[in-house]
């Protein structure tokens, strides 16, 4: 039973975006039998609604709250104040960071204090938060911020201090100023670190967003969870939690790995903070 | 007494690169003898290591059989002991405890094999590396660890794919004579792959060429043993032998 | 010149002797920068208070026995759900690191759920449970299962596969593989699952210490702020960090590095 190998299937040039969809469909497939599974549990069991709700009365909820704006008075809030802290806390981060990295005795100064604030990063801030700036979206941008800030930073330390040396040196002796070293040097080197501090710091604003939404403010996916709960809409609790898996989902799969993977593929391995 | 056959073997898979089955191995069959030392060279892509990893259990065959003492064979297994390229050590034990692991799958005590470990890493002259890790040791020095893991088990049939691959030039030439010299003591029967022409006609005596899934040539190696570097290097018959192969597994 | 050289020499064999004390030294200028910001008024004292008042608020915490109460009740809370979290996680890992079938259908579930984080479990978790002990336990243990069932998984795919057939070839059976060869073979990455998983894990405690708790150091700080005493926050977040800088950095990070090193397997 010879089975001689065929040469003309050979499909070199398979689309790339086939390939993505395809997979994208395969990866969705078991959360879409869990959706299916919840479908039919729900009414056969006859489970309370005020404990858990079925798939219509939370397509229902979605519906209503798109219809009303609601639902992207709160998404809106929610990013709103997660992109700005995060682009204040990268945009204050890298550069001190950067700058506390490049010599070894300032470094392994800053190492101890930067770890031992990012390792207290985000939720820990939000008493002191809300007590310095009051309810609302400064106090919560403040932690975003926070979150962000000092994991970036430690990690952006970390990826200055691991270019070798013989990199900057060479780099010197070809006659880079110190502005030519900065962008050609020691922000790509350690690019692929800032980017894991980022990915890690966001991890942890996002959550800590919507601990400090439950508490500190009257909009936001965070609040909006919260105050369903006063009232048993347990449709709109799922919903929110549906959404707020999504966008982390799509945040930290689509954009963030691939960030990441791309300037690790691109210069080599990464020391994780 | 003929300890392997391997008759009209095939291995054929579905590649979903290609969308196509790949026929591996076409028709090989080969009887290997009791304590015979076999090489397997060929041109990369002729089956070698597939061949052997079926022997092994590790893969299945799609056609033909694999008989060892007359039994077909089923799955990996002690009586076919494996040595790998990249040494397949367990970091995590001792080169005392990597060597006993074979004896400890079958349930012999402790003292019973920590004996046995010794005596074959005394075969090795390894019996001062006892104790330590093998991250600790050379690659020359934990390929044969590797050996002497698979012969404390006693096996039928030893299957070496490229082992010495890994290692430099001249800590492979000491570790063939070792080998040489460790077959010489025990015995064992060896199926050898390998790229290396002049290994395989040092080491063996027999030499079988594959090409494209079929066994092209097989050449008996009738050299005398023991087998030295230094002698054979410049030995009229060696040259030959090898040469020979080289232009079979060259013009494969 | 020469006295700075050599203190400077002082310092450098003082911290090669003592490693700890290079971890410990950049924190005395931060503090003094801290003592000096408050003691120069230029923030009210009861919104920025100065190191002395945080360290006289810890003592007469600890004296009035609220402190070491909380600390025990979070750290209680801590361990119990991080070794649940532990004890499915390993376990799922392993099946899901081995099974082709089981890593497909997991793999997409796992991401999605561990996307939607612990704390928006809470409002449905408090219809389900209300306000007491298994809430809490439910979080920490969601937090911890993640970090430890994708780092399992990790650990198991990169055990090379050449060490299970080489174990199989010496007449291992399936479990014995699992035993000898799989289990040793993840452990480094293991542990880190589980050093992440306590990090998010008294994150979370923290998170749900605020907005459900009735006691532990993460209800202290909300409760301190409802009060508005700032100088309690404080107290409870150096102590949050100072623990988990200790654990972490002294015993964590070293458990790791030595099983990775001793094996000579890498740790990511």
């Amino acid at each position: 039973m010879l089975v001689v190998p065929s040469q003309k299937s050979r499909p070199k040039q398979r689309s790339r975006a086939l390939d993505s969809l395809v997979g994208s469909l395969i990866f969705i497939a078991p959360l879409l039998a869990l959706v299916v599974v919840w479908a039919i549990v729900v009414p056969v069991f006859d489970v309370n609604p005020r404990i858990f709700p079925s798939v219509g009365s939370v397509g229902h909820a979605a519906l209503e709250s798109i219809l009303d704006g609601s639902l992207f008075k709160h998404i809106g809030a929610s990013l709103l104040r997660v992109f700005v802290g995060t682009l204040i806390g990268v945009a204050t981060a890298v550069p001190l960071g950067i700058a506390m990295g490049i010599s070894p005795g300032v470094s392994a100064f800053f190492t101890p204090l930067l770890r031992f604030f990012s390792v207290l990063a985000g939720i820990a801030w939000i008493p002191i938060a809300t007590l310095w700036f009051g309810y609302g979206a400064g106090a919560i941008i403040f932690v975003i911020f926070n979150a962000v800030f000092f994991v970036v930073a430690y990690n952006t330390l970390l990826g200055v201090t691991t270019i070798p040396h013989t990199v900057r040196n060479a780099a010197a002796s070809l006659g880079a100023g110190k502005w030519a070293l900065l962008t050609e040097v020691l922000l790509p080197g350690a690019l692929p670190n800032i980017v894991t501090g980022v990915r890690t710091g966001l991890g942890f604003a996002w959550r800590a967003l919507i601990a400090a939404e439950m508490i500190a403010t009257n909009v936001g996916l965070g609040y909006m969870l919260f105050v369903a709960r006063d009232f048993y809409r347990t449709e709109v609790i799922v919903l929110g939690m549906i959404i707020i898996g999504l966008i982390w989902l799509l945040l930290d799969r689509l954009i963030l790995v691939r960030l990441e993977r791309s300037t690790i593929e691109r210069w080599g391995m990464v020391r994780r903070a | 007494m003929t300890t392997l056959q391997l008759r009209n073997l095939a291995k054929t898979y579905f590649d979903p690169y290609a969308g196509a089955h790949v026929t591996a191995v076409h028709d090989v069959s080969l009887d290997i003898e009791q304590g015979e030392f076999v090489s397997v060279v060929g041109p990369s892509g002729c089956g070698k290591t597939t061949i052997l990893n079926m022997i092994a259990g590790f893969i299945p065959y799609t056609g033909g059989e694999i008989l060892l003492n007359g039994k077909a064979i089923d799955g990996p297994g002690p009586e076919r002991g494996v040595v790998f390229q990249s040494f397949a050590l367990f970091p995590w034990k001792t080169v005392l405890d990597n060597v006993g692991f074979g004896p400890k799958m079958r349930g012999v005590p402790k003292a019973e094999r920590d004996r046995i470990a010794h005596e074959y890493l005394a075969l090795a002259g390894l019996s001062h590396a006892a104790h330590r890790y093998p991250g600790e040791l050379s690659g020359g020095m934990q390929q044969r660890v590797g050996v002497v893991r698979a012969l404390a088990n006693n096996p039928d049939v030893l299957l070496m794919d490229e082992p010495f691959a890994s290692v430099d030039a001249q800590t492979r030439m000491t570790l063939q004579e070792e080998l040489t010299r460790i077959w010489q003591e025990r015995r064992p029967t060896v199926i050898f792959i390998t790229h290396d022409v002049p290994e395989a006609v040092f080491l063996a005596n027999r030499v079988v060429v594959l090409s494209k899934g079929r066994v092209l040539e097989q050449i008996k190696i009738d050299l005398p043993r023991p087998r030295v570097w230094d002698e054979l290097i410049e030995d009229d018959t060696f040259k030959r032998l090898s040469a020979d192969v080289l232009q079979m597994v060259r013009s494969a | 010149m020469n006295i700075l050289l050599q203190g400077w020499s002082l310092y450098i064999r003082a911290t090669h002797r003592w490693p700890g004390v290079a971890a410990l030294v950049p924190f005395i200028p931060v503090v003094a920068i801290w003592a000096i910001i408050a003691e120069s008024g230029l923030f009210p004292r009861a919104f920025f208070p100065g190191p002395v008042d945080v360290v006289h608020s810890f003592f007469s915490l600890s004296y009035k026995g609220i402190l070491p109460d909380y600390l025990q009740d979070s750290l209680v809370r801590l361990a119990a759900g991080a070794s649940v979290g532990m004890l499915l996680g390993i376990p799922l890992g392993i099946w899901i690191g081995t099974s082709r079938t089981a890593h497909r259908i997991c793999w997409p579930v796992l991401l999605f759920f561990q996307a939607i984080g612990d704390i928006a479990w809470l409002p449905i978790l408090l219809i389900w449970f209300g306000f007491g002990l298994s809430t809490m336990t439910f979080v920490i243990v969601y937090t911890v299962l993640f970090p430890v069932v994708l780092n399992t998984v990790l650990g198991v795919e990169s055990v090379p596969r050449d060490l299970g057939r080489a174990a199989r070839s010496l007449g291992a059976s399936p479990a014995r593989v699992l035993w000898e060869v799989t289990l040793p073979g993840a452990l480094p990455n293991i542990i880190t699952g589980l050093r992440n998983g306590l990090g998010y894990g008294w994150r979370a405690l923290i998170a749900v210490e605020m907005i459900v708790g009735t006691s532990g150091i993460g209800f202290m700080m909300f409760d301190a702020r409802r009060a508005g005493s700032v100088v309690e926050i404080m107290v409870g977040m150096i102590i949050l960090g100072l623990l988990w800088y200790i654990v972490d950095g002294w015993i964590l990070a070293p458990i790791e590095r030595a099983t990775g090193r001793r094996w000579g397997l890498v740790t990511s």
